[in-house]
């Protein structure tokens, strides 16, 4: 019998110090590659080098299921196994030595009791299946505006960590301006075009941004300074160019579940929006910005639940209503900037509310009663024809509010749901699944549409004739207000109708 | 319906028209994290002067199959699953009041030693999940006279858990106030701690026989639930057959002087920072089951006597999963055997089981000297406490 060293112990990183900084590369990944490509411009801008990993890949799900434990979700496994398929690259570029010195990964933790917070449990267990057990990972608090890595040499200071959130809000944007342009440009390729020379324009603010103050001050620079609004100005000239046909019917599906399933572009979610777009729909794709709005705001309901035990109750809730509040200012500036065109974020006290006969907002881990929420919202609101639910086979909080969305089925059976659970290596099941209830939504696209053109009197034809006088219509920035109806193509017909005195 | 049920529910009465507490029934599903706190909810509802408090019966398949089919809304591990089958076997018993519980954070003897002790996402959800399956058609609580009441059970946040469940039992309890709510709390604290103290007294009893006899014991590293014979299908019981004395990690003995024999040593040396600091071997510790199990690992690791540990997990069980290598490796790092039955799911293995347990209880008998004289070597003398 083998007897090993008598204790085990946890992985602990080697320490990460300033000097090393110029030297060393900081891995990172987890979101797109527009989210990741600005992370990079604001992690530059405070002297890092950094280098998101490759996108995932349908690879990496084998790759990972050698290295972790049994039982892992899709999500877990395909990040694991994209952390191992590029320390394989490098080290066999760099060797050993040249992989556990130049490198680093760095990873974010939160939601305590769900897996996310012990994904790097997993990692630990690439680490020791490379034998790079000497390799650095270091674990962040997503909510920690300040914190350092054993060592000194990373630390996340107030202007680094909103360099960060700026980086997402831009993303967020543009991924939102890409989605509701994309399936009615006009010429094909523009928008993906104009995305990346957006993202690349983004980067370059972010990366030559000012760095005012270090703490109060540099918060009061970031929340009020013209500097992110002003490059967002620029991007809109961008957009302004293309030419859309806002005149084709489409679906509207909003995708909703898992954080990083939803948030995913590629092979971990079977590149599930491309190919809704591919089948005719306008997908409305989840802003990260929703998921922290929600982190917030969760802190101060908890807080209004235990007034009468809290001591300067008011005071705390004014500051993180303020938090809230200006987080809120700050997305909708930018918003702004672009016309608009990206949606606004829900309310979070509204999410609660509708989710509440289903689900109680305090059962908190993964997107807890928020999924249900918003797909009430989208309903309700006449946001979406249809909400499209990722979620990662064997994820522990998205089962249950999956299965806690039969109930809100009952008491509204025309919502329609799609639940799509996700596994990473069976895309037809899931593309199958999907398209039933897409076709579904299709059709009622169509009626809502024949739906206008009766009421507003108008044809097809009508709404062409007017654009051809009032050319500004089919820029992709121009705003069409919501009408009530869900579909692009029924509350552009109403603005039409609108603008020609009919309605 | 048969003749009987009928007859039974139209006993039955809304509660609001009985001014009496003891015309009050309450049935708990007897499911996941009601294994570990069941004498808090008896204590509870036993100082709120209720009638009667009635369980669900062990899990079976029969249960499952008869109550819970047909109600599951989403595939998930069989032990949220099973909760169905507890909620409809009590529609079918004599009660007036059905109470769930959200656990959201337990209560756990590591509090202050770790970051949380949050229950799993799935147990504190199941039954917004579950209860979909009974209310997706119809309003099959109120059609038999049952008023359904799960509240949110935040066992970590003392000064909001009476609030809570006075927030969702008033309109149920006649003259319930929040005062008397945060009484009836301390005597559920009260009598699970009473509970607690008596098991932990008994394993202590159980280590000082294994010490006194030289034998070796076995712990068991599960979620409580496992201990549920249709959960965790009596793989411990199995053991105990062959002679060999079977213990719980979550009532291990906790005292000073044992404590102090297995940890102190390394907290002298800054490894850890109390007997119950488990951050030198996990550092996400968030979840209450899971800190508890590596503890448990932690103790077997030391402890000598301790040669076998068996781990118990359901299949898809994700917060097991990160665990499973960083357990067996504590375990294992002291030589200490360690042997997993994961993926238990709805149907018992027995066959399967047996062979195993065969196969492992070879390995106790014959290396489990040798371990016992390996670990008792790394150690200081054996307290006088243990040799009683």
């Amino acid at each position: 019998m083998e007897t090993k060293e008598f204790h085990y112990r946890a992985y602990r990183p080697r320490p990460f110090t300033k000097e090393e900084r110029s030297k060393t590369t900081i891995l990172f990944g987890g979101l797109t590659w527009k989210h990741e490509r600005l992370i990079q411009g604001s992690l530059e801008r405070m002297g890092y080098k950094s280098m998101p990993l490759p996108n995932i890949e349908r690879q990496d799900l084998d790759i990972g299921k050698e290295f972790i434990d049994v039982g892992a979700c899709c999500p877990t496994t395909f990040t694991a196994g994209n952390l191992a398929r590029t320390l394989m690259t490098l080290r066999e570029r760099e060797g050993e030595e040249g992989v556990k010195n130049n490198y680093l990964f760095v990873t974010i933790g939160a939601c305590g009791p769900c897996r996310f917070g012990q994904y790097h449990e997993s990692y630990e267990r690439v680490l020791e299946g490379l034998n790079l057990t000497d390799f650095r990972l270091f674990l962040l608090d997503l909510m920690q505006m300040e914190q350092s890595a054993p060592g000194g040499g990373l630390e996340i200071s107030m202007p680094l960590t909103f360099g960060l959130v700026y980086s997402m809000f831009y993303a967020d944007l543009i991924t939102d301006m890409e989605y509701a342009i994309r399936p009615y440009e006009v010429v094909e390729g523009s928008t993906d075009r104009v995305v990346k020379e957006s993202i690349e324009l983004l980067y370059e603010k972010l990366k030559n941004r000012p760095i005012k103050g270090k703490k109060i001050d540099s918060l009061v620079w970031h929340v009020f300074t013209g500097y992110f609004v002003d490059a967002l100005k620029e991007v809109r000239r961008l957009w302004d160019e293309i030419e859309v046909d806002r005149l084709r019917v489409k679906p509207k599906v909003k995708i909703t579940g898992e954080f990083w399933l939803q948030t995913h572009e590629g092979d971990g979610n079977y590149n599930i929006k491309r190919w809704l777009e591919k089948e005719g729909a306008e997908v409305i794709p989840p802003p990260v910005a929703v998921w922290m709005d929600y982190l917030i705001n969760m802190e101060l309901f908890k807080l209004e639940d235990a007034k009468g035990f809290v001591k300067k109750y008011y005071l705390k809730k004014l500051a993180i209503g303020t938090i809230a509040g200006l987080y809120k200012m700050v997305y909708n500036r930018l918003r702004k900037a672009l016309n608009n065109i990206p949606n606004p974020l829900p309310d979070q006290r509204k999410l609660k509310e509708l989710a509440r006969p289903y689900f109680h907002y305090r059962l908190t881990g993964g997107e807890g009663h928020m999924l249900i929420g918003k797909a009430l919202y989208a309903y309700l609101n006449r946001q979406a024809h249809m909400i499209c639910e990722l979620s990662p086979y064997g994820c522990l909080p998205n089962t249950m509010s999956v299965g806690a969305m039969a109930k809100v089925l009952g008491d509204y059976p025309d919502l329609l749901y799609a639940p799509i659970e996700i596994k990473g290596d069976a895309e037809v099941h899931a593309y199958s699944r999907c398209q039933m209830i897409l076709t579904e939504a299709k059709r009622r696209a169509k009626e809502e549409f024949e739906e206008v053109l009766e009421r507003t009197g108008l044809t097809v034809e009508d709404i062409r004739n007017f654009e051809e006088d009032h050319p500004e219509l089919r820029r992709a920035t121009y705003k069409v207000p919501h009408y009530g109806y869900a579909g692009t193509a029924s509350n552009y017909a109403m603005h039409i109708a609108k603008l020609m005195g009919r309605i | 319906m048969n003749f009987l049920t009928s007859l039974t529910l139209l006993k039955k009465r809304p509660l609001k028209s009985q001014g009496d507490r003891r015309s009050i029934k309450v049935g708990i599903p007897k499911f996941l994290n009601i294994w570990g706190t069941h004498q808090f909810w008896v204590g509870f509802f036993q100082s709120l002067g209720v009638g009667r408090i009635v369980f669900s019966s062990d899990t079976s398949e029969e249960q499952y199959r008869e109550y819970g089919k047909g109600r599951i809304t989403m595939d998930s591990c069989f032990p949220v699953k099973a909760l169905a089958g507890h909620m409809g076997e009590l529609l079918h018993k004599d009660i007036n009041l059905l109470f769930v519980p959200m656990i959201y954070s337990l209560p756990s003897f590591l509090k202050g030693h770790v970051v949380d002790t949050l229950s799993c996402t799935r147990v504190m959800m199941s039954v917004e999940n579950i209860k979909a399956g009974f209310l997706r058609e119809r309003k099959e609580f109120e059609e038999r006279g049952i008023a359904f009441v799960s509240p949110f059970v935040p066992f970590a946040e003392p000064e909001l858990l009476p609030k809570y469940l006075w927030e969702s039992l008033k309109e149920h309890i006649p003259g319930l106030t929040l005062e008397e709510t945060a009484r009836a709390v301390k005597e559920g604290f009260r009598a699970l701690e009473d509970f607690e103290r008596k098991m932990r007294e008994k394993s202590l009893e159980i280590i000082r026989w294994c010490v006194k006899n030289n034998r070796p014991a076995i712990l068991v590293l599960a979620r409580p639930y496992h201990m549920d014979p249709g959960i965790g299908h009596d793989i411990d019981g199995e053991f105990q057959q062959y002679g060999f004395p079977v213990l719980w990690y979550n009532y291990l003995p906790l005292d000073a002087w044992l404590l102090e024999w297995l940890f102190g040593e390394e907290i002298r040396a800054g490894i850890i920072r109390s007997y119950f600091d488990i951050s030198d071997v996990w550092t996400s510790s968030y979840s209450s089951n899971t800190n508890e199990i590596i503890w448990g690992a932690k103790f077997s690791a030391r402890f000598p006597w301790i040669t076998g540990v068996i781990r118990l997990s359901s299949y898809e069980c994700g917060m097991d999963q990160p665990t499973f290598t960083p357990v067996q490796k504590i375990v294992e790092s002291s030589g200490t055997l360690f042997f997993k039955f994961g993926e238990l799911d709805e149907t018992k293995p027995a066959g399967s089981v047996k062979i195993r347990v065969e196969t492992i209880v070879y390995y106790l008998e014959k290396y489990s000297q040798d371990i016992i004289k390996k670990k008792l070597s790394r150690l200081g003398a054996v307290p006088s406490q243990l040799l009683v």
